[in-house]
C-alpha cells in the first residue's frame, strides 16, 4: 500500500536483521503476487535462521524443499512510485559447498571496531594473561611488513591470496580500501582449526566482511563477538579519540590516517545496522578492565569448552 | 456466565456481490430482519455493537457506531469493534461483557462488510491487514500465501494429499445447496476442487473462501428470553505473524478458547453436536478440527471423509461454512451463530458452538449455544 519513506526505512532495518542463512520450515508459490511485485509467480519461503528466528522472504531455488538449507541475498525489490528503492532479503539454495558445518564446531572470540579502537592490543594482553586458553589467530596479509607490526600478520603475494581463497582454504577475507594500495586481510581454517586441536580458544581481529564470512562458515553461534567501541558520547567524539590513538601510535602516514578514519565512520553504523552479528558491544574506556571483563568471559566458557 | 443471555433475534442478508446495496444498506436489511424475528420494539436496544474490518478502505467509511445507530429511531449509544476476520466473535463477546455486567439488558450486534466495490488487488492487500504488516506483508505474501505456507507445511508433517484436501470444500457447498442466503448453492465435487486453477502452491481456487458483501445481526438480551442461550463467550489471541510462532500446523488461540470455553459452559467435548469452524481456506477447517478437540493431531481429514460419507455424528459448517455461504469478513461470526441456533433448533440437539478466528488464528472467538428445547 503506501509505502512512504520512513516505512521503507525502518523496513531496510528489519531487512537487515534477517540477513543469516536458515533452514525452509515452509513455502508456497503465489500464482498472482501482490501487484507491485510484478506478474510473475513468486516463490516465498518461511525461513528459520540460524540464530532460531523465523522470517518470510522471498525464495529463489528453482525446486525448493522443506529442511533445504538457504542462504541470504540482499537484492532490489522494487522501486516505488516516488522512486525509492526498496531492498529485500531474498534467500536461495545452498550448493553443497555451502552446507552450514552439521555440527557445532566450536567458540571464536571475535573482536570487531573501527581502525584505533584498540582490537590488537585488547587481544594481545587477552592472549597473554590467559594464554593457557586462548591463542591469536594469525592475519594473512597482502600488505606489506611494517616496522610497528607485532607478529601478527603472515605476509602472502595477492595472487597466492587469491588462489588460496579460490581452493577454500581462505574461510574469511575482506579488502580495506585505501587510497594508496590495495589490501587484503584473510583468515585460513587451518590456523582456526589447529588451536581448536590444542584444546584452546582462537582469538580474531575482525572488521564486518570478516566477521560475517566467519559467522556464515562456522554458525553464527560459533562467534562469540564483541563490538569494540571508542569512548565518547557522540559520534565526533569517538572519531577525535580514533585520531587521537592513530596519530599516538605513529606507526602511519596522515593519509593512511585519513584513509581509515573514513572506513571508521562506516564501521560505527555497522553496531547498529548489523545487531545481529554481535554479543556485545563494550566501550574501550580502559584497557585493563575491559581485558579483564574479556578474561572473566573467556574463563566463564572454559569448562563447557574442554568438556 | 455471570448472566443469562439468550439470543431473542436474528437476521441476515444473503451473502454476495451486491452492486445495488451500500454498506448501510446491507446493515439495514439483517437488523430490520433481526428485529423482525425477535418480535422487539426498537426502542428496546439498549446498545449497538458494530462488527466490521475494511469500511475505511472499502466504503470510505469510518464512525460505524454512528452509522448502525442512526439506522433505529431512537439512535442508541453505539461502538465499533475490530479483529480482523474474527470481529464478529469479538462483538458478540462485547456485548455479552455488557449484559454480564448490567449496562444493557438488550444488545444489537451486527457484522457487516461490502468487499467488492473495490479491485481484487485493494481488497487482497487490505486483508493482509490481519497480518502483520513489518513482518509479513513486505515478503509479497497474501492471506492465501499464508495458509499456502500453512497446508504445504501440514502435508509434510502429516502425509495429507491434495485429493483428500478436496473433500473439504466438497462437504462445505453440498451443505450450503439448502440455504438460502448462501453465496455459492451449487454442489461442487472433489475433483473440481483438484482441478480449478492454483493460488498460492498448493491451494487452488476452491480452497479459498470468496470475496462478498454482506451482514448479519444478532440480538442478545438479559430481560427477553428464548430457548437459545449463550452459554460460554471466550476469546483467545495469539501471535499476528506466523513467523513468531513455533508450529503453522495448529493454532493454539483456538485450543485455548475451546478449553475455557467448555469449562465456562460446563458441558462436555462429547456434548457438542453441532459446530460452526472457520474454514476461511480448506486447510484451516482441517487444523480446525484438531484444534477443537473432534479430531486428533493429523486427522482432521477423517472427521471430514467421514462428514462427506455422512457416517459422523457431528453437524459441520450445515449453512455452508466460510467457502460456500460467503465470507463478508465481519459479518461471518454473526453467521455463525445464527447456523448454530438455527441448526439446534432444526435438529433438536442441546449445544453447538461458533468457533470464528481473525487472522491465521490470531484471535480466536467461541461461543456456545444452548437449546433449552432439548
Amino acid at each position: 500500500m503506501n509505502h512512504s519513506a520512513p516505512i521503507i526505512h525502518r523496513a531496510l532495518g528489519r531487512e537487515r536483521e534477517k540477513f543469516l542463512p536458515g533452514v525452509v520450515v515452509s513455502f508456497t508459490t503465489l500464482v498472482h503476487p501482490p501487484a507491485r511485485f510484478g506478474h510473475r509467480p513468486r516463490t516465498i519461503g518461511l525461513i528459520e535462521l540460524t540464530n532460531g528466528r523465523r522470517v518470510l522472504g522471498p525464495l529463489l531455488a528453482e525446486n525448493p524443499s522443506i529442511g533445504e538449507s538457504v542462504r541470504p541475498r540482499m537484492r532490489l525489490s522494487h522501486i516505488t512510485h516516488e522512486g525509492l528503492r526498496v531492498y529485500e532479503v531474498a534467500f536461495e539454495a545452498c550448493t553443497k559447498k555451502d552446507v552450514p558445518l552439521p555440527e557445532f564446531p566450536g567458540y571464536i572470540l571475535a573482536l570487531t571496531g573501527p581502525s584505533g579502537v584498540g582490537k590488537s592490543t585488547v587481544s594481545r594482553m587477552l592472549t597473554r594473561v590467559c594464554s593457557e586458553y586462548t591463542a591469536n589467530v594469525p592475519i594473512l596479509t597482502t600488505r606489506e611488513a611494517k616496522s610497528g607490526d607485532d607478529g601478527e600478520y603472515v605476509y602472502t603475494t595477492p595472487e597466492k591470496f587469491e588462489r588460496m581463497k579460490k581452493a577454500g582454504s581462505i574461510v574469511a577475507a575482506t579488502r580495506i580500501p585505501s587510497s594508496s594500495e590495495n589490501r587484503q586481510y584473510g583468515y585460513q581454517s587451518t590456523d582456526i582449526e589447529s588451536i581448536w586441536r590444542e584444546g584452546k580458544l582462537p582469538v580474531v581481529v575482525t572488521e564486518i566482511h570478516l566477521l560475517k564470512d566467519l559467522a556464515e562458515h562456522y554458525g553464527r553461534s560459533s562467534i562469540l563477538s564483541f563490538g569494540l567501541l571508542p569512548p565518547g558520547d557522540t559520534k565526533r567524539a569517538k572519531l577525535s579519540q580514533l585520531l587521537h590513538r592513530l596519530r599516538s601510535r605513529g606507526r602511519e602516514s596522515e593519509e593512511s590516517i585519513r584513509d581509515r578514519l573514513k572506513n571508521a565512520e562506516r564501521d560505527l553504523a555497522i553496531f547498529r545496522e548489523r545487531k545481529d552479528l554481535f554479543d556485545h558491544i563494550v566501550v574501550n574506556e580502559d584497557l585493563h578492565s575491559m581485558v579483564a571483563s574479556l578474561k572473566e568471559k573467556v574463563l566463564g566458557l572454559f569448562p563447557a569448552l574442554k568438556a | 456466565m455471570n448472566q443469562d443471555i439468550f439470543l431473542v433475534g436474528s437476521g441476515l442478508t444473503r451473502f454476495g456481490e451486491w452492486w445495488d446495496k451500500s454498506l448501510k444498506d446491507l446493515m439495514d436489511e439483517a437488523i430490520k430482519a433481526a428485529l423482525r424475528s425477535s418480535g422487539l420494539s426498537a426502542l428496546e436496544i439498549d446498545l449497538v455493537i458494530v462488527a466490521n474490518m475494511l469500511a475505511e478502505v472499502t466504503n470510505n467509511q469510518a464512525g460505524l457506531g454512528a452509522l448502525a445507530s442512526a439506522l433505529l429511531p431512537h439512535h442508541p449509544p453505539a461502538m465499533r469493534v475490530e479483529a480482523a476476520c474474527g470481529s464478529g466473535a469479538l462483538a458478540l463477546h462485547t456485548a455479552c461483557a455488557f449484559l454480564e455486567s448490567g449496562r444493557a439488558k438488550t444488545v444489537l450486534v451486527v457484522g457487516a462488510e461490502k468487499m467488492t466495490d473495490v479491485s481484487m488487488d485493494v481488497i487482497s492487500q487490505a486483508l493482509m491487514g490481519a497480518a502483520d504488516a513489518e513482518l509479513d506483508a513486505p515478503s509479497g505474501l497474501t492471506f492465501p500465501g499464508i495458509f499456502g505456507l500453512v497446508a504445504k507445511r501440514y502435508m509434510h508433517e502429516f502425509g495429507l494429499t491434495r485429493e483428500e484436501l478436496s473433500i473439504v470444500s466438497a462437504v462445505h457447498h453440498r451443505n450450503a445447496a439448502e440455504n438460502p442466503f448462501a453465496q455459492f448453492r451449487t454442489e461442487l465435487s472433489p475433483e473440481a476442487v483438484s482441478e480449478s486453477p492454483l493460488i498460492s502452491d498448493p491451494l487452488r481456487l476452491f480452497d479459498c473462501s470468496p470475496v462478498s458483501d454482506g451482514a448479519a445481526a444478532c440480538i442478545l438480551s438479559t430481560s427477553h428470553k428464548s430457548p437459545l442461550r449463550i452459554v460460554a463467550s471466550q476469546i483467545a489471541s495469539d501471535t499476528l505473524s506466523i513467523a513468531e510462532r513455533p508450529t503453522i500446523v495448529s493454532f493454539p488461540a483456538t485450543r485455548e478458547a475451546m478449553n475455557r470455553a467448555l469449562l465456562e459452559a460446563d458441558v462436555e467435548r462429547r456434548d457438542v453436536r453441532v459446530v460452526e469452524t472457520h474454514d476461511c481456506f480448506s486447510i484451516a477447517a482441517v487444523i480446525n478440527m484438531e484444534d477443537l478437540g473432534f479430531a486428533r493431531e493429523g486427522e482432521g481429514i477423517k472427521l471430514y471423509e467421514d462428514l462427506y460419507e455422512g457416517r459422523a455424528s457431528l453437524f459441520v459448517n450445515m449453512g455452508g461454512g466460510l467457502k460456500a455461504c460467503g465470507h463478508p469478513v465481519a459479518a461471518t461470526g454473526l453467521k455463525q451463530l445464527i447456523d448454530v441456533g438455527k441448526h439446534l433448533s432444526r435438529a433438536s440437539l442441546p449445544y453447538g458452538l461458533a468457533h470464528n478466528f481473525g487472522g491465521a488464528g490470531a484471535t480466536c472467538g467461541i461461543h456456545i449455544v444452548q437449546n433449552a428445547n432439548v
